[in-house]
């Protein structure tokens, strides 16, 4: 499976694959350099984040952040930010030098996303609240006449917070199909998972209820993160498009994923010497096989 | 009483006039009336968004509308879209700076028949201990149009208190109002500092007391320091009066700036004193009452002020 971009060039799913590779394996190298990030929380979004900025999902300018027509990204689990900034860097938006200082003297940006970050456009870390900006930021540009999309990725566990809901009830009364809500759905928060905490289930009920069009994905899947945006592109829908991806928290390696109690920490130097030196970080492999899904899924 | 007109309805009667010729403008609410916003969003329906009784949300969804260009004003009951919201408006609006007019209907002890939820007697110490918003506690009809005009066009979160009750006017309508304070009564020696709805009855009591008492209204918190030395100069003694508790609030702020300007007089501060706590908060029969049990109604007060400056 392929996707042409606007340079009529072709993407392949193996494209963006090594490009997951890639960014996960630098975000890994930069949150165990500085001993600090939320490595999980950034490993089970990387695919939607990679799709969302080398797909051609989101409009960007890296040379002009401000750009006017931008889409605008909020990733209100600002927890995920390493991963962001490492495409950030990437695309253009900043020296990529800047990774290197990362939570030290003199560096740009640390665990949580702030906004003064090229292409960064709010401050999060304090979950619930980016979201509100999301809807808000939507209804403005639908008042300007302005098409841009605002696209806002929330962590699963970030639902618990009630600010969330009455966002979520605020873009459906109004038709914000210029919304784009993508849920992290990894299962997991800091202490247990979701089901054992406080069940989130029925998930897509709770968001159809609310009046979204609801889109279920398997957030590591291309073909399905690119399918479901595509959706989006030409506003078929007049209702706000919330997409369900399910991920796993900590994807790409075996050791950390599914992890409670991960949440929040880099691997440490040795551990990490034993990951990537054999390149633990998988491309392909299904992390968690052996682990018992119903049991993380169902809280059974 | 027919002929007045609560500041609200000033606040958002200039709103209105000025929304009609800038579609920018835009209010948000939480499921807030009055009758000139009822115009507004019969008039202005585009510009009216009601978010339903979810104050965080508006905070929010109001920050999200400022980014996109907007000139927002969010409103609601005071308590809740302050208090409620304080983490809102401390990431959106204060860290990140996003600039939206924030009002609070109904400071202080302004809703005295409906109990402490109502009550706002808090804020004024927890806003001002935040960077990036700047409080603005109206008394008078002519502030209420001012500061409805000026936060037309901020590049900082503001936050107007607005008192429920009718009150006499004050100022004149072209009273300029940029420095933030107002000497009120001449006099240089004795003076008491107040704010908000307590301004009227300091005036009342300087009116009739034996000495000369200046008045000063503090409307502007961060107290604009430059202009409020000039302004205290000659100044022997000083009260300080709030409904207000006062750890943080007008008295603390005064005493911060004459300590910090090595400035030696002694300032007797009045408001709710926080060891009483929420002791009177069941107490009703009207606002001079729950005042009366903190000793800042006007029988109370006139023995206080004559006491303090006999000599």
């Amino acid at each position: 499976m392929n996707f042409k971009l606007r340079d009529n060039s072709m993407l392949f799913i193996e494209d963006f694959k090594n490009k997951s590779h890639e960014i996960r394996r630098n975000t890994l190298e930069m949150c165990v350099g500085a001993k600090k990030g939320h490595v999980t929380s950034c490993f089970s979004c990387t695919d939607i984040l990679v799709a969302l900025y080398y797909g051609e999902v989101l409009k960007y300018k890296s040379s002009d952040p401000n750009w006017e027509d931008r889409d605008r990204f909020i990733l209100s689990k600002g927890q995920a930010s390493p991963v962001l900034y490492n495409i950030l860097a990437d695309v253009g938006f900043f020296d990529k030098s800047e990774l290197k200082k990362f939570n030290k003297e003199g560096g740009m940006f640390a665990v949580h996303l702030q906004n003064d970050v090229p292409g960064v456009e709010i401050t999060a870390g304090s979950l619930g609240q980016g979201y509100g900006v999301a809807a808000g930021l939507a209804l403005g540009a639908k008042m300007n006449n302005q098409l841009h999309n605002v696209y806002a990725l929330l962590g699963d566990g970030e639902c618990y917070e009630g600010s969330i809901w009455e966002t979520a009830m605020f873009a459906s009364h109004n038709r914000l199909n210029n919304l784009i809500t993508i849920v992290d759905r990894n299962y997991l928060c800091v202490t247990d998972f979701t089901e054992n905490l406080i069940s989130l289930e029925p998930f897509s009920k709770k968001w159809e209820a609310f009046g979204f069009n609801v889109i279920e994905i398997d957030g590591h899947s291309f073909s399905e993160i690119m399918d479901a945006f595509g959706h989006n592109r030409s506003r078929s829908f007049s209702k706000p498009t919330v997409i369900i991806a399910d991920t796993v928290k900590g994807k790409g390696m075996d050791c950390l994923c599914y992890q409670p109690l991960w949440h929040g920490r880099a691997p440490s130097i040795d551990m990490f010497a034993k990951i990537c030196p054999s390149c633990d970080l998988h491309k392909d492999k299904c992390c968690g096989k052996n682990m018992n899904l119903d049991k993380i899924k169902k809280g059974i | 009483m027919a002929d007045y007109i609560t500041f609200r309805d000033v606040f958002f009667d200039k709103i209105y006039e000025l929304a009609k010729k800038d579609s920018d403008v835009v209010i948000v609410v939480a499921d807030m009336s009055a009758p000139a916003l009822d115009k507004f969003r019969k008039e202005l329906p585009s510009q009216f968004i009601n978010v339903g009784i979810a104050e965080q949300n508006a905070i929010v969804v109001g920050s999200g509308l400022a980014l996109a260009g907007k000139k927002v004003f969010v409103y609601a009951i005071a308590p809740f879209i302050t208090l409620r919201c304080l983490e809102q408006i401390r990431v959106s609006n204060c860290i990140m700076n996003i600039p939206i007019t924030i009002v609070g209907m109904g400071t202080g002890l302004s809703y005295d028949s409906d109990g402490p939820t109502h009550h706002l007697i808090e804020d004024i110490s927890i806003l001002r201990s935040l960077p990036n918003i700047t409080i603005h506690n109206i008394n008078d009809n002519a502030m209420a149009s001012f500061y409805a005009e000026e936060l037309c066009d901020i590049d900082s979160t503001h936050y107007v208190r607005l008192d429920k009750d009718f009150c006499d006017n004050i100022y004149d309508i072209n009273f300029d109002f940029s420095k933030g304070m107002s000497k009120l009564c001449e006099g240089e020696e004795n003076l008491i500092i107040t704010t908000g709805p307590m301004v009227h009855t300091a005036m009342a009591l300087v009116k009739d007391s034996p000495h000369n008492i200046a008045v000063i209204d503090i409307f502007q918190v961060p107290i604009n320091e430059p202009v409020f030395l000039d302004m205290i100069k000659g100044a022997k003694k000083i009260i300080t009066l709030e409904e207000h508790f006062l750890p943080g609030g007008l008295g603390s702020a005064v005493c911060e700036i004459l300590n910090d300007n090595d400035i030696h007089i002694f300032v007797k501060r009045l408001g709710l004193d926080i060891n009483s706590a929420y002791k009177y908060c069941y107490k009703y029969g009207g606002r001079e009452i729950i005042r009366s049990y903190h000793g800042i109604d006007k029988v109370s007060l006139e023995k206080i002020i004559n006491e303090y400056f006999k000599n």
